[in-house]
Parts: structure tokens; sequence; C-alpha cells
């Protein structure tokens, strides 16, 4: 389904939107203008995480617009919606129709989304054919941009589905490792919440886990619109596991946390980066939240003054905290314009060929750090980080930066 | 002597329906216009995000169509139609997807050759081709529509919704718990693109679109098609009154059961077509909403009405995937353009469902029928007309309907010992009586005395506990209502259970529903042979409606539910007469006539017997029993207390007390 | 844990869920006996009712970050959120009523459960656009009590959960079978034309029904949100699917078979999550209601007949 990713990590970037003004001429940027796309599901059950990427995404463009534009050109925005009211949720047979809108509209350079790995995998062959770059801020199937699927996904061969997160192949194997070396978990029950994202991870971590010698008591599903979660956590205690491993996002995340709270009370709990951010905080509260293991996949630059700022600018703005979506989607509108900007200050027309090969070359700091690419379109990064959630009652409880306690660097398999 | 030729002049409604005929020609040509639209959409509009939002509202018109043939014409609610969609989708998936990839041994090698599989790095790769699964999964669908309709054929309309939303949801959970097969909530990859002729289907969105518009032709030529036969009326006459339809010889089961299969196949082959225009699918695409939806479309279309249906499907979902968000952006930059604030931020994609559910609700308070109604009412007769004379048709028209002149001597109905209970209540207690060929025999009581219920246990629709029931000589007790319709009984209701949606001359085709053969494919492709069968069931239906002279002929594109109540009366005899029973039941033919009317049906009755058909009547009116009557038969309680001619049981001391006691005067 | 202290706990667990699924049934058996008409509007009366009573309690000062209420402040702090929780829902379902059904009173067939859909995707969207999509954290005031049954625990939420649902239940029982209104409703139920004749209100008693239905669904709701301490705008179809398949299991038409229902959906839910895996779940909960139907049609207490004569 999704991936949250956290914020992390130094901002010096930060400011890049008014680096970028400085340099610009405001006087006639007015005159030209380009075209970004973000294409979300804002109807329906995926309404909450589609409005955090919305809004991080254009919480970037309207910062540059402010400052005059990029190089110039004013950034026009157009929202897509691939949720539909026919499927309730995210549609992929939506998200293809977007697509196409995308390719066919000759103003749009870029795009920002999908939200949704099911929704990638509909739109990745037109996004190719038509030469279009996105970058998703949340999705996370590996087999979008694995070479073994190439032919599908991108039939006419240059990259076009770039992350600003990493795919489950790294985020689950790694707590797996981490589990079983510094936690010395020997046996963990693990729960999915039956989306793409989180049965990718869940199952990533399930076979590492096996080869680092752990007992896999179960892996069952949860279903996120399902209140009731205490039948299984019922189960579980009743096999005595040293530990839980979920992956999946906050919509059931949150209900897990609260009744593991009091079914579970004494065993190590953890989960990828659907548990990290303000909306399993807010969600779940404390002490429910309390111990739990997150992780994020990008590096923690510790004490970081910068990304503070940029919450209470966005929180001023929406009137609600970010969420892990929005910085992921916030750093891929800053890729996004820097390539506009790198192609226009070179001389060369704003096409999204000329955009999707600077994307492909960025190498930009972000909120979440350096970001670039490999030459499938994954993110180079691929650090996870460790956190453990421990109330700090100075700060709000939605407070991410300071709810969550960083622990080091889960352990890559070699 | 055709019946044109008989009929022009004095029923100008039949002159008017024999003109719609020759009015086809110019719906052809406004079709023709549509179609030609349709086909130039693509490149008029030039932009391949709206072709391939054309595509899917396509798609989902297909898919209405499927459900109304379940809903609109068999009158089977169905809220799990999503189910056959995925079935029909992940047929296609799987067969035509790297997602089953077992080891390459020699048994595929005859497959190889058939081109379905070929060997990629020693492992199977399925590519059968999307042609082939097309008709392959709308089988497969069809076989599902069947597995799930079977369970539910004896529930009532909420009852049956509630079991096929929890098919609709066992569904894609099963795909979803299944990823061996489906690749689970990942999503299938790699699903392979129609080839055509060597032309690959790719990506671009207008090839799709013309498949889907090919699709949505020839499933709205089907349904117009099925809708306008012999199947289509069973399917409306189930769907307007179960009883009455097993009455007039519609074996329920049979044709609930097409309907099934025949929606989940329209909706199999539309799975197939959408999941190779995605090239992938995740089990959330079929979960609850989408059945939900399509419900909508065909309630907001018009149930029932093929156009219908095809608009709303089209309106509902172009208006979420393309209208509502451009109007977003129109709103937009008029905010801008005027300067309002509030404008600039209206985002109406969230508020997509919120409008569906309020016009859902405005369609149901303000315009039930949708936006094309099914059945289009007729205007009411001219002055003259309602003013006319009231004439009388012949009885010679009916000469030739067959076996009913067929002289035969002995009885023809045999009862013997016949017993039915209700719970502890004995309905029936052991009657027994016979009815001789050709004769008229009245069974009369007072109310409560069994009548009814000897009726029905003759006709199948109730089952007796004991006793026999013998017809021309055959064992009928515990035969299904239709076979014993089709050995040659028929019968009227006492509360009248005519199909009221439907028009006259429906009704009474539907009452030729077991005399004639039309199937399936029949229905569809219209071979000579069926289109001359149609054509000689609408002159019959014509010659038995003309009987009743002026009073039904100039109505007979009305419907039933419109008619006065004596009409209604005449319309079942007639549908009952279209049966060609050797033997009719009616159940008091004459109530709510007045003194009039009543003497021309029973002279009317009377024809009917001298053309050699045999009656039961239950009568209340003993002035019509004395008249008609060879034989009467007297029910009380269940039992028969006295049988004779007329005269002998108006004398009988038991049926004075029992029966006539309660009101001394009467005949 | 041993197995049957598991078994127990499940047991324990089934029986909280299911008093939960017997109050929202009883809503649709209600609206079912009298009208014949399938609500599913009532899923979103009862998502919309642990809204009104959340924010009941937030009104009172209550966060979802747990405050600890203890002795009167806690009963008044509850009988409060009870009073707008089903005060508020019961009122929804008569306006629904009012508004949406009423108007179509007489027309047959699937009219009225269509424009119950229409109204439910209204409720759906409303409360997205005004409260958000987040899950909320639900206000907590009660403190954590846990008492051992065997190894098993059983805590004060569930003891809240059986105490309210076992006294509307019984309130609803004396309600139907002594009060005039009660009883024109069942004699609407057995016959509403005969009911018309004698001089039964029947605008009047549906409307109780709808209010009675909405009313427990506003009650569990707030159970609901103080039992999981949490509510979204999400939490009326899946709850409601299962009270529906509760009522159906029961008898539709049935108050006991509902709560009956009720109960047995709750227990299948928990033992088939435990002996088989909650991915399961809803299909065999799903399975069962086919079986119901097609084998036992009118359930286990029902006297309504789904077949067709």
């Amino acid at each position: 389904m999704t991936t949250r990713r956290a914020l992390i990590a130094y901002l010096p970037a930060m400011t890049f939107a008014g680096g970028l003004a400085a340099r610009s001429k405001p006087a006639f940027a007015a005159d030209k203008t380009v075209t970004v796309g973000i294409d979300v599901p804002l109807t329906g059950a995926d309404a909450e995480g589609a409005i955090l990427i919305k809004n991080g995404a254009m919480m970037a463009v309207d910062e540059a617009n402010a400052q005059g534009g990029v190089a110039g050109y004013k950034i026009k925005v157009i929202v897509l919606d691939d949720g539909t009211t026919s499927a309730g949720q995210y549609d992929p047979a939506q998200s293809a129709t977007n697509a196409r809108k995308l390719v066919a509209d000759s103003s749009v350079v870029a795009n920002v989304g999908p939200e949704m790995s099911g929704s990638g995998k509909a739109m990745a062959a037109i996004l190719s054919q038509g030469d279009l770059a996105t970058i998703t801020p949340s999705s996370t199937n590996p087999d979008i941009t694995d070479p073994k699927f190439a032919s599908q996904f991108v039939p006419k061969g240059r990259p076009i589905y770039f992350r600003t997160v990493t795919t489950d192949a790294y985020q689950g194997p790694n707590m797996a490792n981490y589990f079983a070396h510094t936690l010395n978990v020997k046996k963990v029950y693990i729960l999915d919440d039956s989306g793409a994202y989180g049965v990718g991870m869940a199952n990533a971590f399930e076979a590492q886990a096996k080869k680092n010698g752990m007992t896999v008591l179960g892996h069952d599903e949860l279903d996120p619109k399902e209140a009731d979660y205490a039948t299984i956590l019922t189960k579980i205690k009743g096999l005595n596991p040293d530990a839980l491993y979920y992956g999946g996002v906050s919509l059931a995340g949150v209900k897990l946390a609260k009744q593991s709270y009091n079914i579970l009370p004494n065993i190590i709990k953890g989960g990828g980066d659907g548990v990290y951010g303000a909306p399993m905080l807010k969600g779940s509260g404390f002490p429910a939240m309390e111990g739990w293991y997150a992780t994020i996949a990008a590096p923690y630059i510790a004490d970081n003054p910068d990304v503070q700022p940029w919450i209470k600018r966005y929180t001023e703005k929406y009137n609600q905290g970010p969420g892990a979506y929005s910085f992921t989607a916030y750093d891929a509108m800053l890729v996004i314009l820097d390539a506009i900007k790198r192609v226009a200050e070179s001389g060369k027309p704003v096409t999204r060929s000329a955009v999707r090969d600077a994307i492909q070359t960025s190498n930009l700091k972000t909120l979440q750090g350096v970001i670039s690419f490999d030459k499938y379109g994954d993110i180079n990064s691929r650090i996870v980080s460790v956190f453990r959630a421990h109330y700090n009652s100075q700060y709000p409880v939605e407070d991410s930066l300071h709810q969550y306690k960083y622990l080091g660097v889960a352990p890559q398999t070699s | 002597m055709t019946i044109q030729a008989k009929l022009t002049g004095p029923w100008p409604e039949v002159a008017s329906w024999l003109r719609a005929r020759t009015t086809l020609r110019t719906q052809h040509a406004s079709m023709a216009c549509l179609l030609l639209v349709a086909l130039l959409f693509p490149p008029l509009i030039n932009n391949d995000g709206d072709v391939d939002a054309a595509a899917n509202a396509l798609s989902f018109a297909a898919l209405a169509l499927g459900l109304n043939i379940v809903v609109g014409f068999a009158g089977l609610l169905d809220l799990g139609y999503a189910a056959f969609f995925a079935i029909g989708a992940y047929a296609y998936g799987a067969l035509a997807s790297w997602q089953l990839h077992p080891a390459w041994s020699s048994f595929w090698v005859p497959f190889q050759w058939l081109d379905l599989v070929s060997e990629v790095d020693g492992a199977v790769h399925f590519q059968v081709s999307f042609w082939l699964m097309l008709p392959i999964s709308a089988a497969i669908a069809a076989f599902f529509g069947i597995l799930f309709g079977a369970p539910t054929l004896r529930l009532k309309g909420d009852y049956l919704a509630i079991v096929t939303l929890g098919f609709g949801e066992i569904v894609p959970i099963v795909a979803r718990n299944s990823p061996t097969l489906t690749n689970g909530a990942q999503g299938l990859n790699g699903v392979l693109p129609p080839v055509l002729f060597g032309y690959q289907f790719g990506v671009d969105a207008t090839p799709y679109y013309y498949v889907g518009l090919a699709l949505v032709v020839f499933l709205m030529f089907t349904s117009q098609r099925l809708k306008m036969s012999r199947i289509g009326r069973a399917w409306m006459a189930i769907r307007e009154d179960e009883i009455g339809a097993a009455a007039m010889g519609v074996d329920r089961v049979r044709y609930k059961l097409m309907a099934f299969a025949i929606g989940a196949a329209f909706a199999g082959a539309t799975g197939t077509l959408y999941v190779a225009k995605l090239q992938t699918a995740t089990p959330e695409m079929f979960m609850f909403p989408v059945s939900v939806m399509l419900l909508v479309m065909i309630v907001f279309g018009g149930m029932g009405n093929v156009w219908g249906v095809v608009v709303g499907a089209l309106i509902l979902q172009i208006l979420q995937s393309w209208l509502l968000q451009d109007l977003s952006g129109w709103l937009q930059a008029l905010g801008e353009l005027i300067n309002v604030e509030w404008l600039q931020h209206v985002d109406l994609s969230q508020s997509i469902e919120l409008i569906f559910g309020i016009i859902l609700v405005l369609m149901m308070l303000y315009r039930r029928q949708g936006l094309i109604p099914a059945s289009r009412r007729v205007a009411g007769l001219s002055l003259d007309e309602q003013a006319a004379q009231v004439s009388r048709g012949g009885f010679d028209a009916l000469a030739g309907l067959g076996s009913i002149e067929e002289r035969r001597t002995g009885p023809l109905l045999e009862i013997e010992g016949l017993t039915v209970r209700f719970g502890g209540l004995v309905a029936l207690r052991s009657v027994s009586l016979s009815v001789p060929a050709h004769g008229i025999v009245a069974v009369i009581g007072p109310n409560g005395s069994g009548k009814s219920t000897l009726f029905n246990a003759v006709t199948g629709l109730l089952r007796a506990d004991s006793g026999s029931v013998r017809f021309a000589g055959q064992q009928i007790a515990g035969m299904p209502a239709h076979r014993i319709l089709k050995l040659g009984i028929a019968r009227t209701f006492q509360n009248l259970r005519l199909f009221p949606n439907l028009t006259v001359l429906e009704n009474v085709l539907v009452g030729m529903h077991s005399r004639l053969r039309t199937g399936l494919v029949g229905a569809v492709v219209r071979p000579p042979g069926t289109n001359r069968e149609e054509h000689d069931a609408q002159e019959r239906a014509l010659e038995i409606l003309s009987v009743f002279g002026n009073r039904l002929v100039p109505r007979i594109n009305h419907v039933v539910s419109s008619l006065s109540y004596a009409n209604r009366r005449r319309a079942e005899i007639a549908r009952a007469i279209a049966t060609r029973p050797k033997l009719l039941l009616l159940d008091e033919p004459t109530a709510g006539m007045n003194p009039a009317e009543t003497l021309e049906l029973a002279d009317q009755i009377k024809s009917l017997n001298r053309l050699g058909l045999t009656i039961v009547l239950i009568e209340h009116k003993l002035d019509v029993v004395v008249n008609l009557a060879d034989n009467v038969v007297v029910l009380d309680h269940g039992e028969v207390i006295a049988s004779g001619p007329p005269d002998v049981v108006r004398r009988d001391e038991e049926v004075i007390r029992a029966y006539l006691g309660r009101s001394a005067n009467v005949a | 844990m041993s197995d049957t202290t598991i078994i127990v706990q499940q047991v324990i667990n089934g029986l909280s869920l299911g008093a939960m699924y017997a109050l929202l049934a009883i809503g649709f058996t209600l609206v079912y006996g009298i009208m014949e008409l399938i609500n599913f509007a009532h899923f979103n009366v009862f998502m919309i009712g642990s809204f009104l009573g959340m924010w009941a309690l937030e009104s009172l000062g209550l966060s979802g970050q747990s405050q600890m209420l203890t002795g009167f402040a806690l009963y008044g702090t509850l009988a409060f959120a009870f009073v707008v929780a089903m005060l508020g829902s019961g009122l929804l379902g008569v306006a629904i009523e009012r508004i949406a059904l009423r108007p179509l009173r007489g027309v047959a067939g699937t009219t009225g459960m269509i424009t119950t859909i229409g109204v439910s995707y209204i409720l759906f969207n409303v409360v997205l656009l005004v409260a958000g999509a987040d899950a909320k954290n639900y206000p907590n005031p009660m403190p954590v009590v846990q008492w051992k049954v065997g190894g098993a625990t059983f805590d004060l939420r569930q003891l809240l959960i059986w105490v309210v649902s076992l006294v509307l239940m019984i309130a609803l029982q004396l309600f139907v079978s002594h009060s005039r209104l009660g009883k024109a409703m069942r004699a609407t139920a057995q016959d509403s034309e005969a009911a018309r004749m004698m001089g039964v209100d029947v605008d009047r008693v549906i409307a109780t029904a709808f209010f009675l239905g909405s009313a427990l669904a506003g009650a569990s709701a707030l159970i609901f949100g103080l039992y999981y301490n949490y509510t979204s705008f999400l939490i009326g179809y899946s709850a409601g699917l299962r009270a529906f398949t509760a009522a159906v299991l029961g008898g539709i038409g049935s108050v006991t078979g509902a709560v009956v229902g009720g109960i047995l959906v709750g227990l299948i839910e928990t033992l088939g999550g435990q002996f088989i895996a909650v991915r399961w779940t809803d299909v065999i909960i799903f399975s069962i209601l086919v079986f119901v139907l097609v084998f036992a049609p009118s359930g286990l207490l029902g006297r309504a007949r789904p077949t067709k004569s």
C-alpha cells in the first residue's frame, strides 16, 4: 500500500526554495509556467494519507512560488484524484486514467505520486510511454522498479518511477536483523494490515527473521477496516512470543497499538515507518505507544535544528501536523523543482524528457538527507534508522521528533 | 386471414402498434448516428486521459448491463455482483501473466503448440490470448454465477441481496488470501496486453476504448434481444410475480439460474477487458463499493431499460473521473478571476461520494423509475375509444388453437383422497372429485372452505400431503407447476396474478411460454425459425385478445396495472387461454364485475367450453353457477359435502345448512 | 498461558464483542420486523453515534490522553455521554426515516433499501468532511480495573459493555411487551395492514422503531469508542455488516434473536480467529450467513419467512 517515511535529517536544504528565489528574477516569473501533477486518492478510505501527501507537495510549490518561482518559471499544480466512489478508495483504473491525462497535457513536466503501489503498477507503463517522470513519496512495492519486470512497467527503458522512499526490500529485513542481533528476539509473531505495503514489509521481515534463526510463531493479516484485534492478540499471547512485528500503516496500527498495550503489555513490539509519525502518535496516544520500535528508511541526523521550523510552518499552514508522507512528498517536490531549475539554468527548454533526465541525476539535500537515485529509479540511500517511542510530556503528543528516541542504524544484510 | 387484415379499422391502437415496427427504421438510423459519434470520439477528443476515462466508463456500462439482467430483468437483487467481475479479471490475470510459473515439463508441450504457454527459463509462462479468454472468462464467471445463484433460489428479494452480499465479500478476501494465484494485495504483475493480428495494444487507451465500445454494443444488443424474447418475458414475469410466472409455465429455477449465469458472464468478460487494460489487479478493486456503485448506476439510469443503464453508468462514471475534477479547476480559476477567496480552494473531488449520495436519495424520492424508465406509459384512450360500443370478438379465431377440440371421453381430471395440511390445520381432507372432459364443473363453498387450496394443489403451487391427482390418465400430484401447465392445465387467480408492469400483450405472450421453444441462442441470434415463431405467437395473442373484442385489443400495449379491474380479469383469462390448456381453472372469474359484465363473461366462458375446453370454476355468484355448470361440487371445511347437477345440489339439506343457510335467499 | 485460559479469554472477548453487535443488530431487526426494510443507513448512524459520544466527552474537557475519573464524576460523565450519543443517534434515525423513507411508504421492492444506501453515503461523507479522515483517540475516563477469571482477565470496560447491553435489552423487552406503543409495534410487525385498521398509527410506530434502534446503535457506538479507545469515519461498515449478520443469524425480526445472533457472531469471530486465522474471519462469518439463510432461512429464533411461499 504505502509507506510513510519519516522526516529526518538535516535541513540545510530547507532553505532551498528561498535560495532559489534569490537567484531567480521575480520580474519575469509570471511570464512562464510549467505544470507539475500531484496524483493521490483523495476520495474514499485512503483520503487521510492522500491529504498529507498533497499538503507536503503543495507546500514546496507554494514556497517556491512565493519566492518568485523556479528559475523564472511559475509552478502550476494540477491535483488529480485517483480514488473513486466506485472503488471506495484508491482505484488503479482511475490512476491509469490520470496517468494518461498527465501524459496528454503537454505542460506537465513531472508528477508527485501515486500513494499506492497498486496505482503505481497501473501507471508506470503509461508514464514510460510518455517519458513523464513521477516521484512516489509512499509506494514501496519493489516490483515496479525491479529490472525483472522492466518490460512491463518501463517498456521504453528509461526509468520514470522514482521514489523518495526505499522499497520493502530493506526496511523489513534490516529490522529483522535488529530484532535478532540487538534485541535478542528468539520467537516473533508477525502481523500485517493486508495492504500491499504492509504485506510486502512483513513478508520481507519474515524471510530475514527465519534466516536469522528466529522462530516465526505465525503470520496473520489484520483487516484495517475492522476495529477489534483482541482476538488475534489474545491468540498471540497464548503463544508466548518475545516480540511482535507489524508491517502496515497507521490505519490498523493505531488500533493494534492500543489493544496490544492491554493484552501484550510486556513484549517487544515494532514496525516499519508505518508506525512512525504523527497519525500513529495522535491516534494511539501514550501509554499505548510507549516502547514501540519503529524504523524509517533514511538516515537520522541527531538534533537537526532545521526540521522543527519546517514542521512549525507546515502546522501553521494546514492547521494539522505533518505525517510521514508529508516529508517524503515535500522532498519529492523539491527534487522536481530542483530538476526544473537545473534544466532551465542549463538553457535547455523545460521539457518532461529533460526534467526526467535531471531527476535521474539529482543530488539534492532535502528534509530526509541527500537524495539521489540508482539506475532503476530507487533512492540510493538505504540506511534504515531505528527509533523507540517514549513519551516526553513537554512536547505535544503528535510531535514525532520528540516522542521517538533515535536508537541507531539497523544492521544491513550483507 | 391475417390479423392485419382483420384488425385494421376499428382498433387504431393495433394499427399504431403495427406502424411502430416500421418506425424501427428511424430508430436504427439514430442508433447508427450515436455509434458514429462513439467511434469518432477518440480522434475528436484527442486526449488519451479522456479516452481512458471513457474506456473505464464503458467497462462500467458493460457491468451495469450484466447487473441489469439479474436485477432489472429477473428482479433478483444482487449486492455482490463485483465478485463476478473479480473472477473474470483474475481468470485472465492468472492465465496471461507471470503470476503462475510451474516448472516446465513435457505436459505443457501440447499447450505450447496451441500458443497458450511458452517456456521461459525452465518455467511455464501462461500467455493465453485475450480474445480466447473473453469467452472463457465469461464461461467461468457464468459457472460461478450458477454456483452462487443456486442456494439463493428460494429466497425473497432482500434475503437474496444479503446472500449475494456475502459472496461479494468472500471472493475478494479469498483473492487476497491466495497470493499464489493472485499475488494478493501486492497486485498482479505483467498481465499481457491483447494482440490483434499482430497489433500490440500496449498502453495507449484508444484500442481498449474500441474493444470496450464493441463489448458494450454487443451486450446491449444481446440484452435488448433477450428482453424482447421468450426468455426476457420469462425473467420479467418472475420479477413481477414469481407464483404467477410458475403458474404460467415458467421454470423458475432454470430461468433464475440463467439470469445469474448470463449476468455473471457479462461481468466475467468485462473483468478480462478491465485487467488487460490495467495490466494489474488488486483485490481492493472488487469490493462492496463497486457492487453498490453498479446498483446506483442502474437505478439512476432506469432499472430494466437497456439504454437507461448504459446512460446511467456512463454519466456517473464520467462525472467522477472527469467532470468533477475539471469542474473544481474551473471553479478555482473563476475564483482567481473574480478574486473570491473560497472559490479558489474549492475541491469538489473530495465530495463526490457526498454528491452521489444526495443524487441517489433525490432520485429515489422524486424519480424512482430512473432517467430512462423501462416501461413507457401509453397515452390513454381517446374519448371515442372509451365511449365505443362494447363489442365482442368471435370465437372462431380460437378454433385453431390445437388440442382443445380434440374430443375425448371419460373424466379429464380425477382427484382422489387429496389432503393438504397447513401445520395443524387441515385445508383439504380427502377430497375426491372427477371432472368429465369438455364439461364445466363449479366448485362452491363458504370462504375458507378450501376452494383455492384445491386449485393450488392441482396446479402444483402447493404440495399435497396425500392423495392422487390424475390428469388425462397421468399422475400429476407432486409435479412442479410449470410441468403441469405444459400438460394442459391453466388457471386464473382469485386475487389476480398478472404481471403488473408488463403490457397486456406481453402478459399473454408469457402465457405462451411453454408452447414456444426459443432458447438462449435463438433469442439472441434470431434465426428465421425464431422470428416466425415470435411472429406467430404475437398473432395468436391478438387472436386470443380479440375474443374480448374492444375491451382489450385497443389496450394491448398498456401495462396491465393501468387496466380496470374487469379488464384485468379478462386479461388473466386471455393469458390462461394462451397456454393452450385442455383444462381451465377459473378462480372467481366474475369477482368485481357488474351484472352486465358478469353476463358477458359467463357467455364467453360458455363459448370456450363449446370449443372443447374443460372448465372448473370457483364462483360465488350462484346464478352464474346455475347458468354454466353441468356439475357442482360443494366444499365445506375442506371436505366435499355434496356434488351433482346444480338444481340437485341446491336442494341438498346439508348444503343449505352449511352454506346457503347463512344467507337464506341466495339464488 | 495455557490453552484453556486462552479459550476462556477468547470467550470473554467474544461475549463483549457480541454484546456490541447485539445492540447494533437490534436496530436492524426492529426496522426489518416492521417495515421489511434492510436499513443500510444504520451502519453510519452507529458511526455518527460514536462521534457524538466523543464530542460529548470532549465537551467535558476529556481528551484521548487518559484522564481517569472515579466515583460520581465518572458516573455523571458516562451518563451524559450516553444520553448525548443515544438521543443524538435516535433523533438522527428519526430524521432519516422522516426525510428519506416516509415519502416512500407503500413503494414496493428494494427502493427503500437503495435509498438507505444513499443516506449511508451522505452520513459517511459528511463526517469525513467535518471530522477528517484520521483515526480519533477516543477519550477514556475509566480507570483500569481488571479481574482474573482463571488465568484470563476481565476488565471494567468489558463489564460496562455487559451491564449496559443487558440493561438496555431488558428495557427494550419491557417496552415492547408492556407499553402501549410497544404493543402497537408488535402488532404492526405481525400485520401492518391489520394494525392500521385497528387504529394503530403506523407512522408513529415506525418512527419509534427507528428511534429505538438508532438510540441503541448510539449506545453501542459509545461503548465501542470507550472499549477500543478509538473511532473513525470508517467504523460503520465492518461492525454494521457483522451486526447485520447477527440479526439474520438470530432470525431477523426477532429482538431476542438479534441478541443471540450478536453473541454468536462475537464468539464465532474470536474462536474462529483463534483456531483458524483472522485473515479468514470474514469468510467464516459470511459463509455461516449464507449457510443459515439457505438451510435455516428464518434464523435461529425468527418467525419471518425469508422464502417465498
